[in-house]
């Protein structure tokens, strides 16, 4: 990856704001990407994520702020001069177009000639495994993957510094979303292009990105990558993003429920629901307790438990095979490791 | 059994309706084959003296006269209108700021106001002005009344379309200029030909309005309702005819340019 003087340095966003009618969308964020990456921003509806990326593709000004594009500051330049490209949420494809015009759109805004537009709209359709015989098929009549993939090839078209989206993936059904996903993350990899990629779902973050960051009312609140983001969560809100987890309370110095010192003073010792575990007579654990099984599901590979115990509910994950024999109404002993545990400040 | 005979009674029923809207029309053709002032049908004798009297007899010179003045003024308003209401649509159904509920119904008024009390409204208006009416105030006047309709008619367009394709166009690099013809303009095509095509008809056949405001021109419903009047006899049917005959023409034309020129629009 050719870096300019730093790598770091590729993209930088300095104290970047939004207001709307006052109140800040985005918040004094401030980042830095390097060359290439895959970068995630994840957070919930009206967290501002999307007004943070439509700033960096110039369809929004800031309040406040700069955006530095290899150290040039690009923050007043409007979108159709900035060498970024976005995929939009309704991926926005020209509905009276053929597939070929749609991708070769930038193309003929600057004035490439149509026997090279045609050249290119084919190149880029074998990029993201397009027929070739879609060229002249209205957008209108292609599936939903398929105008996925336009949407991409148009993006890339004018061979942009970075490409951005904007939750493109959100109204796909679970199966076509998954292979979209994996063929993303193989575009990047063979583009070498940035990727800055918003979504509200961390699962989704953490299948194709180099870092995620999270974020919550207009600000990043954890920036990571994704194994990080997921074994340290630095709150509650970052741990309960990814799924259902165990929050204990902590309270000077103790945790609430277990009656154990903790490692903070206050906060909350997150526990995920793979990390509890049923104990056999023999098996030892940090903390261990007598729990009920109320109810338990399959999911797939998984099973999902519902434990009572300890005068509260937990929940509990285990391998399909570990769960077979675990049913509703059985007692039995259970522990997890403080290891597997995290305790976050707030 | 019931399904069939429910059908029957659809069936008996169209034919009615057909009749009862396509019979006068076709009365009116019958008429202008006659040569008495009085409608009696069968006609004692067929000609077409009429016709003969309306594209060349003595007052040739005036009734064609008629037909120019009710197409000036129906392509001036269809012009002005499809401008006017392009924007005005994108003003309504698009953009948002304060205020914009206001113009649309400011915007919107108009149709529901009765055109003969609009028609004299605008003559006691322009009376006051000291503006002497002829049928460039009739455009005028139409405009009032067809410029919101047209609107309305391609505003429809814009709520089914998504405006980010806009933005997206934006971004991959078009001006300001290039959005509007390469993405805006093309998405409303659709809306622009029909909106033209109803703006053109609806100035065509106005009477209230035009009765009001064209002074010293007279335009083909004028014509029509005033020799039908006074001075009846199959020449009035059979200007009637032309003009339908015309109007026919000219919006089959234009449907079959669209046909043509937009098969990838649609």
């Amino acid at each position: 990856m050719t870096a300019g003087q730093d790598g770091r340095a590729f993209l930088v966003l300095d104290g970047l704001t939004r207001r709307f009618s006052g109140r800040p969308a985005v918040d004094g964020v401030s980042l830095s990407i390097p060359e290439g990456e895959f970068f995630t921003i994840v957070g919930p509806s009206g967290s501002g994520k999307s007004t943070l990326i439509r700033m960096l593709a110039g369809l929004e000004r800031p309040d406040a702020g700069r955006i530095l594009l290899r150290g040039a500051d690009i923050t007043a330049m409007p979108a159709n001069r900035r060498p970024t490209c976005m995929v939009f949420q309704s991926l926005a494809l020209f509905s009276h177009r053929s597939v070929g015009e749609n991708i070769a759109f930038a193309l003929k805004m600057r004035g490439v000639d149509a026997a090279t537009r045609r050249a290119r709209a084919l190149e880029l359709m074998e990029l993201v495994r397009l027929p070739a015989d879609y060229l002249d098929r209205p957008v209108t009549q292609c599936s939903g993957g398929e105008r996925q993939r336009v949407a991409l090839a148009r993006a890339l078209a004018s061979d942009p510094e970075i490409l951005f989206f904007d939750e493109p993936l959100s109204a796909i059904d679970y199966r076509l979303r998954k292979i979209l996903e994996m063929e993303m993350k193989d575009l990047h990899a063979r583009t070498g292009k940035t990727f800055l990629y918003i979504t509200h779902s961390l699962e989704e973050a953490m299948v194709m990105s180099d870092r995620i960051a999270i974020m919550r009312a207009g600000r990043i609140v954890q920036i990571g990558p994704p194994r990080e983001i997921y074994a340290r969560p630095n709150s509650r809100f970052v741990a309960e993003f990814m799924g259902e987890v165990n929050v204990f309370a902590v309270r000077g110095g103790r945790i609430e429920g277990l009656d154990r010192p903790a490692a903070a003073q206050s906060g909350f010792l997150i526990l995920r629901p793979e990390a509890l575990r049923p104990l056999g007579p023999a098996d030892h654990a940090d903390v261990s307790f007598p729990a009920r099984i109320e109810t338990g599901y399959l999911l797939g590979s998984r099973s999902q438990l519902h434990l009572s115990a300890l005068g509260r509910r937990l929940v509990a994950e285990l391998p399909g095979a570990a769960a077979a024999e675990l049913r509703p109404g059985q007692e039995g002993r259970w522990g997890f490791d403080l290891a597997d545990a995290v305790v976050t400040p707030e | 059994m019931g399904a069939r005979a429910g059908r029957a009674v659809a069936a008996v029923w169209l034919g009615v309706v057909v009749t009862l809207i396509y019979l006068p029309m076709l009365s009116v053709l019958l008429a202008s084959l006659a040569n008495t002032r009085y409608m009696r049908f069968p006609h004692r004798v067929w000609t077409l003296d009429a016709y003969r009297e309306a594209l060349f007899g003595v007052g040739q010179a005036d009734t064609l006269r008629l037909h120019q003045t009710s197409l000036a003024i129906a392509l001036a308003v269809v012009v002005l209108a499809v401008a006017i209401a392009v924007f005005g649509a994108l003003a309504f159904a698009r953009a948002r700021w304060r205020g914009r509920g206001l113009f649309r119904t400011l915007v919107m008024l108009p149709i529901f106001f009765p055109q003969p009390v609009l028609g004299l409204a605008l003559l006691l208006a322009l009376t006051a002005a000291g503006i002497t009416p002829d049928w460039r105030t009739a455009v005028f006047a139409h405009l009032v009344w067809i410029a919101p309709i047209v609107t309305l008619v391609i505003s429809i367009r814009l709520y089914g379309y998504d405006a980010a394709q806009e933005e997206a166009a934006f971004d991959l690099g078009a001006t300001r200029l290039q959005v509007f013809r390469e993405v805006t303009l093309p998405a409303l095509a659709p809306g622009i030909v029909s909106g033209a095509l109803f703006g053109f008809l609806l100035s065509w056949s106005n009477l209230p309005l035009s009765v009001f405001t064209t002074g010293a021109d007279t335009t083909l419903p004028e014509w029509l309702f005033s020799r039908t009047a006074t001075n009846y006899s199959p020449l009035v049917p059979a200007v009637a005819v032309i003009a339908t005959a015309a109007s026919a023409v000219i919006v089959a034309a234009v449907a079959v340019i669209w046909r043509l020129a937009g098969p990838r629009r649609g």
